[in-house]
């Protein structure tokens, strides 16, 4: 059983053809899926190439930003030639260098409301590697309203958080969890508190093993539990996380029903009832 | 019972665990108040407006008595594990 798999996709991927609950179906439904990876700085880095080697066959990566020299502490895609190019470029580069299976497809721009709905179409999974609440809620609600699964993952100095929503019945949301965005400067940025370079690597290669299991449709994933790691004492803690009847996106009765009902400003504050 | 902290809230705090030795009748709110009373420092990044701030998290045994019980009336046992979040955005 090849599963139209050929002679050096067999040699390049034996470790997971021989594991069981992979096999050649599980390879060759990561090499006829699609993801979409929102951000490749530090979350996004570990996800492109873990995502890439296991050869998820059209891997859609977005970013505006260049590479900075204070990047690469953390987001190692990127090398010091790739100082002041796109990050979307440098991410192909590795992509295409590490595994020749994968299609990638690059999107240079910030995601907005006017082109998440069609971002994210035609993908299997989407990836919040992001590094701001706007884009966090509007990927989520995006995600909601598609019923794309949506693995979040985010980090804060040795610390690091990450779930994912599977968006089957009952699944929980990211507005689940936080119905909106803090004040500005209420809980601060990478840039403003730091953050561990590994730690992003942490959390960014779970989701990527979050994907993954979505993708061959094996194992338990995060739906519903919120993963917290500390990397400072190495403490673990799994908080349950249940879908919230009253929750403005995927409640009951929902409040938004197209991404144009809420203002991504920077509290992305949903219409009230 | 216990508060578990997250984030800049265990930064203030000082600490992550918090334990706490209250009546068996105690509350959400007895459980917050005792919290203020040995962090006081908590209670502005908690609180806005005199209640606990929209962005911020709480659970009990993981589950959000705001939506599924009696908000700050809600009774807690004895071993019941309190968590308190921020959101975080760093990527």
């Amino acid at each position: 059983m090849s599963l139209g798999l050929d002679q050096t996709q067999l040699d390049r991927y034996s470790r997971h053809i021989i594991l069981d609950h992979v096999g050649p179906a599980g390879q060759a439904a990561l090499l006829n899926s699609s993801v979409l990876v929102v951000g490749a700085g530090g979350l996004g880095s570990p996800i492109v190439q873990y995502l890439a080697a296991a050869g998820v066959g059209r891997l859609g990566i977005v970013d505006d930003d260049r590479v900075e020299r204070s990047n690469l502490q953390r987001q190692v895609v990127h090398g010091e030639s790739d100082i002041g190019r796109l990050k979307v470029e440098s991410a192909a580069e590795f992509v295409a260098e590490l595994n020749p299976d994968v299609t990638v497809e690059t999107h240079d721009l910030r995601v907005a409301p006017d082109n998440a709905m069609e971002l994210i179409d035609g993908y299997d999974v989407v990836v919040d590697a992001t590094d701001n609440f706007r884009t966090r809620f509007l990927l989520n609600d995006a995600c909601v309203l598609t019923e794309t699964p949506l693995s979040h993952g985010a980090v804060y100095r040795f610390e690091g958080q990450v779930t994912t929503f599977e968006r089957e019945e009952g699944s929980p949301c990211y507005r689940c969890l936080f119905p909106e965005a803090p004040p500005e400067g209420a809980v601060p940025d990478c840039a403003t508190a730091g953050v561990l370079g590994v730690v992003p690597g942490l959390i960014g290669t779970i989701q990527a093993t979050e994907v993954i299991k979505l993708l061959i449709e094996y194992g338990e994933t995060l739906d519903g539990r919120l993963w917290n790691v500390d990397a400072a004492g190495m403490d673990v803690e799994t908080v349950p996380l249940r879908r919230n009847p009253d929750c403005p996106v995927c409640g009951d009765d929902p409040a938004v029903t197209a991404i144009e009902d809420v203002k991504y400003a920077d509290r992305c504050r949903a219409p009230s009832e | 019972m216990e508060w578990k902290l997250f984030a800049n809230l265990a930064e203030t705090a000082g600490r992550k665990d918090i334990a706490l030795d209250l009546d068996d009748d105690a509350t959400v709110e007895d459980a917050l108040e005792a919290l203020f009373e040995r962090h006081p420092d908590l209670q502005a990044e908690v609180y806005e407006n005199g209640e606990l701030a929209e962005h911020i998290r709480l659970l009990v045994d993981g589950t959000d008595p705001f939506a599924t019980a009696d908000g700050y009336e809600t009774r807690l046992d004895a071993d019941a594990e309190l968590a308190l979040f921020p959101p975080v955005s760093g990527g």
